[in-house]
């Protein structure tokens, strides 16, 4: 996502420029949240069909990286895999199109860092990705994203069972986000019954 | 040259004697000290760029788009700000020089004038309005995350030392990049080191790249402040602040708490060292892998 700022050092006033781009991604995320939010309050009926649709997002997924490698432009390949997903799916394959994007970027870079480092001894591989930019949390305080994205894990694995991989992202969030500290204590505090949130 | 230049001075000037070498010999000798300190101080304001420096009254060189953005402000409103001082003080010596019993016996005694009034309105709103609007643009494009930043890492203050988590990289709770930072003590110092300034453990980021610093704090209130970088966080238990920046280039930043937070707050310092994306990567594996291998063993 920031490949195309490090190129050069981008003065202020191109950095602004970079918000073009990014409100194009930001036009999708909204609808890349409203799945979340569905299993939390929906009942198990909601959340068999849902379980149903994975596999198009798979594909999505595995299809969008090919793409995005080619093409250099991440924000106008991700409208395009989202305008041709639309019809089919337009939750999921939408929320398939804007990570695989992401992913696509990052594994450009690890493909130039294991070509440097291939001679030396092999690494384990360091994904320059973290939680992105919420819309829903615009503030300095994020105190509320890391605590809202650790709920929406732990709703989503009694959603979908444990280590289910659509989950993952979130634990990835969360753990991006919450310090260590607060992590341990909710854990205890959901082993004995007391964490305050909606679980 | 000097040498040269001696000898045609000697040639030219009538009375050259044996006497005036001495004399020349001591005036050389006496000018090295002078080129010491004029190459000193030329040193001393160029060399360490990313830290304090003594006697210094400008701001730090700028890493972020954001410092640059502040400096260029400060300058902005240096403008508006001679402007006044050099109107104003003129005004004021101007009326002091000619409030005076001899040359003017007869004081003005203006108590009204429709124009000077207007004026003396309208330009004193207009200067806070230029300073406003660049001001506001500046601000607001701090607070605002422009783009999705690629690494999180997390701030937390503690009595009297920092602890730094990069969590972005873990597959479970337990398993995280985490390490203190604290103050080398100043008989522990290694040439070239600064006092106060240098820590154990420096963050290490990558630069070019957008960063999500959460600050954060265990115990009382402290800030993560690093002038080159434009940032000045504050850091508040029980709550996650966050502030993104971008390192432009590679290079060691220092900075203090700038919250004060008990008896050590001047021992906590904070150093942001910015490498390659590539250096990045192998620094956090390297500390990555022995950190699973512990989790793995234990
Ligand atoms: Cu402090």
């Amino acid at each position: 996502m920031a490949e195309s700022a490090t190129a050069k050092s981008p003065s202020l006033s191109e950095q602004y420029l970079l918000k073009g781009k990014e409100e194009k991604l930001e036009s999708i995320k909204p609808v890349e949240e409203t799945p979340i939010e569905n299993p939390v309050s929906a009942s198990e009926e909601e959340v068999a069909p849902k379980t149903e649709e994975t596999p198009v997002s798979v594909e999505s997924s595995e299809g969008a990286p090919a793409a995005a490698a080619e093409e250099s432009s991440e924000a106008s390949d991700a409208t395009a895999v989202e305008s041709s997903e639309a019809p089919t799916d337009a939750d999921e394959g939408v929320s398939g199109a804007a990570p695989a994007a992401n992913e696509g970027s990052s594994e450009s870079t690890e493909e130039e860092k294991s070509g440097d480092e291939e001679a030396a001894e092999e690494t384990p591989e360091i994904k320059l990705e973290t939680a992105p930019a919420d819309f829903r949390f615009p503030t300095t305080n994020q105190s509320r994203h890391c605590f809202t994205r650790y709920i929406e894990y732990h709703r989503c694995v009694a959603a979908k069972g444990e280590g289910a991989p659509e989950c993952d992202k979130f634990a990835k969030y969360y753990r991006s986000l919450c310090p260590g500290e607060w992590i341990d204590r909710w854990n205890e505090q959901r082993e004995n019954g007391t964490f305050p949130g909606p679980l | 040259m000097y040498t040269a230049l001696n000898r045609k001075r000697n040639a030219t000037s009538p009375n050259v004697g044996p006497s005036s070498l001495p004399y020349e010999q001591t005036e050389q000798s006496k000018n090295e000290p002078k080129q010491m300190i004029v190459l000193e101080w030329l040193f001393l304001t160029i060399a360490p760029c990313d830290a304090a420096e003594p006697w210094q009254l400008g701001s730090q060189d700028a890493a972020t788009p954001m410092m640059q953005g502040i400096i260029d402000l400060h300058h902005d409103i240096f403008f508006f700000l001679i402007l006044i001082l050099v109107f104003v003080s003129r005004i004021l010596v101007r009326a002091l020089w000619h409030f005076h019993y001899k040359k003017n016996p007869i004081p003005q005694r203006i108590v009204h004038g429709t124009t000077i009034e207007i004026l003396r309105t309208i330009f004193p709103s207009i200067i806070p309005m230029f300073i406003a609007i660049p001001s506001f643009a500046l601000l607001y494009s701090m607070d605002e995350v422009v783009v999705d930043p690629a690494i999180t890492i997390k701030a937390i203050g503690h009595q009297w030392y920092r602890t730094y988590e990069y969590s972005d990289y873990n597959s479970s709770d337990e398993q995280s990049l985490t390490f203190d930072s604290y103050t080398i003590p100043e008989d522990d110092l290694e040439l070239g080191q600064s006092r106060l300034l240098e820590v154990d453990n420096r963050v290490v980021v990558p630069a070019q790249t957008h960063l999500r610093i959460i600050v954060t704090s265990a115990d009382v209130l402290h800030s993560w402040a690093v002038p080159s970088l434009g940032v000045k966080c504050d850091a508040v238990p029980g709550r996650l602040n966050q502030t993104s920046i971008l390192v432009q280039r590679e290079g060691v930043y220092y900075g203090q708490c700038s919250e004060i937070c008990g008896t050590n707050h001047a021992f906590m310092p904070i150093v942001v060292e910015a490498v390659s994306r590539k250096d990045y990567g192998s620094r956090v594996s390297n500390q990555l892998i022995p950190q699973t291998n512990q989790i793995a063993e234990a």
